[in-house]
């Protein structure tokens, strides 16, 4: 991946400890500037580091890391005007209230959108009277969210931000960040969420132990995932056993269920025209399936 | 009441390395004060002249208790030490009461709790029952440091009875305030307001002609007259209010939702005041209570200094041998008090501006800190509006006092030039007490784990220094390493520039290495 001007976040071979713990072990992401980017991985992965070392907040042990063409640890002040941050786990202060939260995260980012505010409350169907103390999980999810959606920063870091959101206002969340990438924002989503990712990224970048294992569009990384075929056949199923790219082979006569490499598709679907397909059915690949591949027990990526 | 064993055992565990520091600061306390009084007043010579002074002296009644107890040597350590006993007490059944009933469900994890095979009375019987063994423990305890100490049994095991009566008070207190209300917060308030109230009772009631300590718990323990009359059926008072209030907090807990309370929480205003705009207003909103708490504890504070600051003239009039222990002898024996007294509110001061710094350690480890970090808030900028608070803060509670003692003293005198003046002289510990608030902000930028330890050895330290170094002996060098040591002893030394800028400036210093370590260091570990 090489210097593009027009990254947005640009993480090389960055590493991060916390005294015996590695949380970041060579970790690179590329962000293009105007792109929803999925940042996945599982638990403890490093995700949150990494959002945290793009902030300013921890400074890195080794490597380079961009930001809106800045160093986050040295400009992070001047940096944070164009950017609007929500973490995974939002803590607030327990004696104020939602609205007002909301209003001092805008005014402290440099100015929100009054209507914007007004309009994503209700759309988030939050009551911004209330003291924080008493907000649930998810209603302290939206607050912080609402605060980052209603300013009009250029890039938005995401962490798992719908943790704790029930569906209809992941739906809604959805419809937010299609409404941002209209307008040509950048978005960084860390999340574990794979429909969420497969709904919303252009990109996706896996993150496992601290490092990358994987990056590109959703198209490039299917090359990766097998597809799961079902066929019934005029003819006895031969031939697909031992064929390259195809694994897990059960065959009953005129019936074969199989999984194959995305990329063999073509080679074994002429090797079964001939028998007689009498039925198909595919299901096509999910980064569900990618995901648990690389974190699964067979483990090592592609 | 399904599961209360079970849940007790488990809250004996979640409580097993606080409650042993409860325990250990009752037995502690009362160690020191029934060895010294031994030593002080151990013939009856010696304890007749106390009789005597104290018989006459107001303020020292109203700060100990009834003088009746002073009977005995025995009832002279009640005397002295069972109010102090009772406030150790108090707060450890309003922490362990609070905690597993009201705090658990605020947090949601008493939810998870009632949703296993547990019956809904039972978090608040085991929380009741949990207190009733740390209070039970309490009284072993006093009593067998009693005994141990040399004191009469029968009067140990009363002495010991009291103090768990007083506990189980405030325990049962606390269980019903924590059905009333749905924050922690308001039940603590409640309980430790309710607290004030007894010991403000108990001491108008002991000044005056007795009725109104029976209204007070702690007077009904003070009451039994350990060693000076052992009336034991004064504890029927505290073992039956403490019944009552139980019964009210089960009844209570059968008319509400798990979560709710019967007074609700009030809704705030839906948008931000104009005035909530940037780091400073919000460090302000965030600690404007507890600097009004504090505020208005070194008010009453100053208030109680200088409402004896003249009987202390004529206590030294009439016992002209304590005079040659005073710095200054008898002329000068009002401006030595002063001087003492704001020495003893700048600890308070101080450790306020150590609370007020850890505040930012607190937003730190919370995650709060990180919200506004991520905004165009430089580190600078939010460590700059915690600090407002802080270095203002200890300005104002010197203040406060000052005005209260200067009200106070000023009213037995007839001279209301006493406020500006002692305000004055509160106003001379501002540069020793921001050097503490400085070595905070060091320890926090530097060592940001241990700071919270660090911050309070400080004060401990200095606390130790003002109070015990002429007692203890204590070496020279040990003294010069505390800032109080080195702030003239106005009104009684005369003021003058150096060493108030010397120490401001050193103030200034540790606040700039602190933010050094601040700047260069990791946020939020």
């Amino acid at each position: 991946m090489g210097t593009s001007p027009q990254a947005a976040i640009e993480i090389t071979a960055v590493h991060k400890s916390f005294g015996v713990t590695k949380a970041l072990d060579g970790l690179d992401l590329t962000v293009a500037e105007g792109e929803v980017h999925g940042f996945l991985g599982p638990n403890g992965s490093g995700k949150t580091t990494a959002i945290r070392v793009l902030l300013g907040l921890l400074r890195p042990d080794a490597g380079q890391v961009r930001l809106l063409g800045g160093d986050p640890w040295r400009d992070a002040d001047t940096l944070h005007r164009r950017l609007a941050y929500v973490p995974g786990d939002v803590t607030l202060w327990p004696g104020i209230t939602g609205g007002e939260v909301i209003d001092l995260l805008g005014r402290l980012r440099g100015g929100a959108d009054r209507r914007r505010r007004d309009d994503l409350l209700e759309r988030f169907d939050l009551d911004p009277r209330k003291k924080a103390r008493t907000y649930s999980k998810g209603n302290r999810q939206k607050v912080a969210l609402i605060a980052a959606l209603a300013s009009d920063a250029e890039l938005l870091l995401l962490d798992e931000p719908t943790s704790g959101l029930d569906p209809l206002m992941e739906a809604v969340f959805q419809q937010c960040v299609h409404e941002i990438k209209d307008q040509g924002r950048t978005v960084l989503l860390s999340s574990h969420i794979l429909a969420e990712v497969e709904a919303l990224c252009d990109r996706v970048s896996i993150i496992r132990l601290g490092r990358t294992v994987e990056t590109g569009t959703l198209g490039e990384l299917r090359h990766l995932t097998r597809t799961s075929i079902a066929v019934e056949t005029s003819r006895p199923v031969t031939g697909l056993t031992g064929m390259a790219g195809v694994h897990d082979v059960v065959i009953a006569d005129h019936h074969a269920r199989f999984d194959v490499d995305t990329a063999r598709l073509d080679t074994v679907i002429r090797e079964l025209a001939p028998l007689g397909v009498r039925s198909l059915t595919s299901s096509p690949p999910t980064l569900e399936e990618l995901f648990l591949r690389h974190y699964g027990e067979d483990g090592a990526a592609s | 009441m399904t599961g209360t064993a079970r849940l007790l055992g488990f809250l004996l565990r979640r409580e097993r390395l606080s409650l042993p520091w409860w325990l250990a600061g009752v037995t502690l306390l009362l160690f020191v004060q029934s060895t010294q009084s031994q030593e002080l007043y151990g013939t009856a010579a010696e304890l007749e002249t106390l009789r005597q002074t104290i018989g006459a002296n107001t303020a020292v009644i109203a700060m100990s208790g009834p003088p009746e107890l002073l009977r005995s040597i025995g009832g002279e350590i009640v005397f002295e030490i069972f109010g102090f006993l009772a406030i150790v007490v108090a707060l450890m059944n309003m922490f362990l009461v609070g905690r597993h009933t009201r705090a658990d469900e605020e947090s949601g994890r008493a939810e998870l709790i009632r949703s296993a095979r547990v019956g809904r009375r039972a978090p608040l019987a085991a929380a009741l029952l949990l207190a009733g063994l740390a209070d039970v423990a309490a009284g072993l305890l006093v009593f067998a440091v009693a005994v141990g100490t040399g004191l009469p049994i029968a009067g140990s095991a009363l002495f010991g009875a009291a103090v768990t009566g007083v506990g189980l008070f405030f325990g049962a207190a606390t269980a019903a305030a924590a059905q009333v209300f749905e924050s922690t917060r308001a039940v603590y308030g409640t309980v430790a307001a309710l607290l004030g109230a007894a010991f403000a009772l108990r001491a108008a009631g002991d000044v005056g002609d007795g009725t109104l300590s029976w209204a007070s718990p702690i007077g009904w323990g003070q009451r039994a007259y350990p060693f000076a009359g052992d009336r034991w059926w004064a504890l029927l008072l505290p073992v039956a209010a403490a019944v009552l209030l139980g019964a009210v907090a089960v009844a209570l807990l059968a008319r509400r939702d798990l979560g709710a309370g019967l007074v609700a929480t009030r809704l705030g205003r839906a948008q931000a005041s104009a005035v909530l705009r940037g780091p400073y207003a919000l460090a302000w909103r965030l600690q404007r209570g507890s600097l009004a708490g504090w505020a208005a504890g070194l008010f009453l504070a100053g208030v109680a200094y200088g409402s004896i600051a003249e009987s202390i003239q004529d206590y030294v009039r009439d016992n002209p041998e304590i005079a040659q222990f005073l710095t200054g002898g008898a002329d000068d024996i009002i401006n030595a008090y002063l001087a003492v007294t704001a020495g003893m509110a700048a600890l308070l001061a101080a450790a306020y501006g150590v609370s007020s710094v850890l505040r930012a350690r607190t937003e730190e480890t919370s995650g709060r800190a990180e919200v506004v970090l991520a905004t165009a808030t430089s580190r600078w900028t939010w460590l700059a509006g915690q600090l407002s608070v802080a270095v203002l803060g200890t300005v104002l509670t010197l203040v406060a006092f000052g005005i209260g003692e200067g009200f106070a003293y000023g009213m037995s005198v007839s001279d209301p030039g006493q406020v500006p003046r002692l305000v004055g002289v509160a106003l001379a510990y501002v540069p020793a007490v921001w050097l503490v608030v400085g070595v905070t902000v060091l320890a926090f930028g530097w060592l940001p784990r241990p700071a919270t330890i660090v911050a309070w050895a400080v004060i401990a330290y200095c606390a130790v220094i003002t109070l015990f170094a002429d007692s203890f002996g204590l070496p020279g060098w040990s003294r010069q390493a505390s800032p109080f040591v080195h702030t003239p002893q106005v009104p009684l030394d005369a003021a003058t520039a150096p060493p108030f800028a010397l120490l401001t400036l050193i103030a200034a210093a540790l606040v700039a290495a602190g933010y050094a370590g601040l700047r260069r260091r990791d946020v939020g570990y």
